[in-house]
């Protein structure tokens, strides 16, 4: 019984960080069409910068905001610098086929997610360093005994409910919300409607850019700083989107949250080492058995 | 005044207006017939911006508007309703009708209500439906909800592709009223492109046969509705 509660509170606070991974997936497809490989290499690269200034004496909250603003100044760059003048590109004889087209992008995010994880490496050293945590990684203390749930994990599940909240409120209530919604459903009805896309995909790189930082700093205090530290949990990122539906927000959270059950309790139950397994079963399944994921709408799957 | 000349817009090899010239008329409505595949929407598609012409001019109140995004151009005062009843089906009603507003609300904030107030007037069903998603929505409604999209703009020029698609004759002829009407009453200036020809040239002031992307005759609609050699050649009926 013990274990069994262990591994489920442990699954709820991972799988809230993988919901946010998700969900920033699921931001970039759906507001511009792109599966962004490179997304926790952002998250990656502003963890670090949180890191050298929380090293350099600076509190853990100033490297907190830091690292979201980082994340979506980032994450807006790189869609100006290198998916807008993609997209744009009128058809040539190399991106005639409409799968190449597809393809290309996704490839590009591939090449950024690189080009971050070589330029962290020079900038701060290939070696593992420790990530500090904004509350205490130990079991709480009830009546005596530990119990499994640690005031970090409290931290986690209550930052990332905040998060959802309020990118739940900016989607259905604001202006700028709603016409990202009308750029992601039919970009040609926006446009006419005097919406600017380029302006609402790069806001949604930017959005997804904080949500996965926020998701990078959240990761780190359990598994050290490198510059490759976070692939994982883009792989599981991308999981718990397909099982959920790439193009349903919402969907992303529960596959998150499925997706983290699944690790708690493989790793409680089995053994850590059968995780990596794990993930690659269910996304394996899922992919199989109903590709177009739980929420997600009919013909959403164009990768 | 819309003002077109020499328009060539081509998709790779398939040339689909080829040196189209004609004009619209401030507060008139004028009225682009012709066959499926006589290049129609293409040419609704490039006033717009959705398509971009490889030569020729488009002048609207004596700007030139080729090369110009469509977010731009909705600014200048063009509205454009394209074919299939396009609205976004994920959507509310309210939403779909707030979305054509939304560029307008830091300039014009206080008429944007006033807008959305005269649209569920015109078209009452819409303000009954304001909370259903518009894929839940009858064809003709659809229709009725992209109309209003574009009028929240408070467009000058509105561009309509095929409002009778699919629609039942008594639909279209109401939804071709409301046009009408508010053509008639506050000078707005359209530019209706019709299969249905015999409808379109009974409500336009002028009209315009478009046969694989040429014009062949540019003539006052009553002219061109009566001319049975031209019908007989282009419309087949």
């Amino acid at each position: 019984m013990d274990t069994f509660l262990a591994a489920l509170f442990s699954g709820t606070s991972r799988g809230a960080i993988f919901a946010l991974v998700a969900l920033g997936l699921v931001i970039v497809w759906r507001g511009a069409g792109i599966v962004n490989f490179a997304q926790m290499g952002q998250a990656m690269f502003s963890t670090y910068i949180a890191s050298t200034l929380i090293i350099n004496g600076n509190s853990y909250w100033v490297g907190f905001i830091a690292a979201l603003l980082s994340g979506a100044a980032l994450g807006a760059i790189l869609d100006i610098l290198v998916m807008r003048p993609l997209s744009n590109k009128k058809k040539t004889e190399l991106l005639s086929s409409e799968s190449m087209r597809a393809a290309v992008p996704v490839l590009a995010s591939l090449g950024i997610l690189g080009v971050l994880q070589a330029l962290a490496g020079i900038i701060w050293a290939a070696e593992e360093r420790g990530f500090p945590a904004p509350a205490k990684q130990e079991g709480f203390v009830v009546a005596g005994s530990a119990m499994p749930f640690t005031a970090f994990d409290l931290f986690v599940i209550a930052s990332v409910t905040v998060t959802l909240i309020l990118t739940t409120l900016f989607f259905k209530k604001t202006s700028m919300g709603l016409a990202m919604r009308a750029t992601a459903l039919n970009q040609e009805v926006a446009k006419l409607s005097g919406i600017r896309t380029n302006m609402t995909r790069t806001l949604s790189w930017a959005i997804s850019g904080a949500a996965s930082s926020l998701a990078g700093l959240l990761l780190t205090p359990s598994s050290n700083l490198s510059p490759s530290t976070l692939d994982l949990a883009l792989l599981i990122g991308f999981t718990a989107a397909v099982v959920g539906g790439l193009d349903s927000p919402a969907g992303a959270v529960l596959g998150g949250f499925i997706i983290g059950m699944v690790i708690s309790f493989v790793t409680f139950y089995d053994t850590p080492e059968d995780v990596f397994l794990a993930i690659l079963a269910v996304l394996l399944l899922a992919l199989i058995i109903r590709p177009r994921g739980l929420l997600g709408s009919k013909d959403a799957r164009r990768v | 005044m819309l003002k077109i000349e020499n328009l060539v817009t081509s998709f790779g090899s398939v040339i689909a207006l080829d040196g189209v010239s004609l004009s619209a008329q401030d507060s008139k409505i004028t009225t682009v017939i012709g066959a499926n595949g006589a290049g129609k929407s293409t040419l609704l598609r490039t006033i717009s911006g959705l398509e971009h012409p490889s030569s020729g001019t488009i002048t609207w109140q004596g700007e030139s508007i080729v090369g110009r995004r469509p977010e731009d151009i909705v600014r200048m005062g063009i509205a454009h309703v394209p074919e299939g009843h396009a609205v976004i089906a994920e959507l509310s009603v309210e939403e779909n009708i707030a979305m054509g507003s939304l560029f307008r609300r830091r300039k014009f904030k206080s008429d944007i209500s006033v807008a959305i107030d005269e649209v569920y007037t015109l078209f009452p069903r819409l303000n009954e439906r304001r909370k259903q998603l518009a894929g839940t929505l009858s064809g003709g409604e659809r229709q009725m909800l992209a109309i209003s999209r574009a009028l929240v703009s408070r467009p000058k020029l509105l561009l309509l592709d095929e409002p009778s698609l699919g629609l039942a004759p008594l639909v279209v002829e109401q939804i071709i009223d409301s046009v009408n009407t508010l053509c008639r009453s506050t000078g707005l200036t359209v530019l209706l492109v019709e299969q249905n020809a015999n409808t379109a040239l009974g409500v336009a002031d002028h009209g315009v046969l478009l046969a694989l992307g040429k014009v062949v005759a540019d003539r006052p609609a009553a002219e061109l509705k009566a001319d049975a050699t031209l019908r007989a050649a282009y419309l087949g009926y």
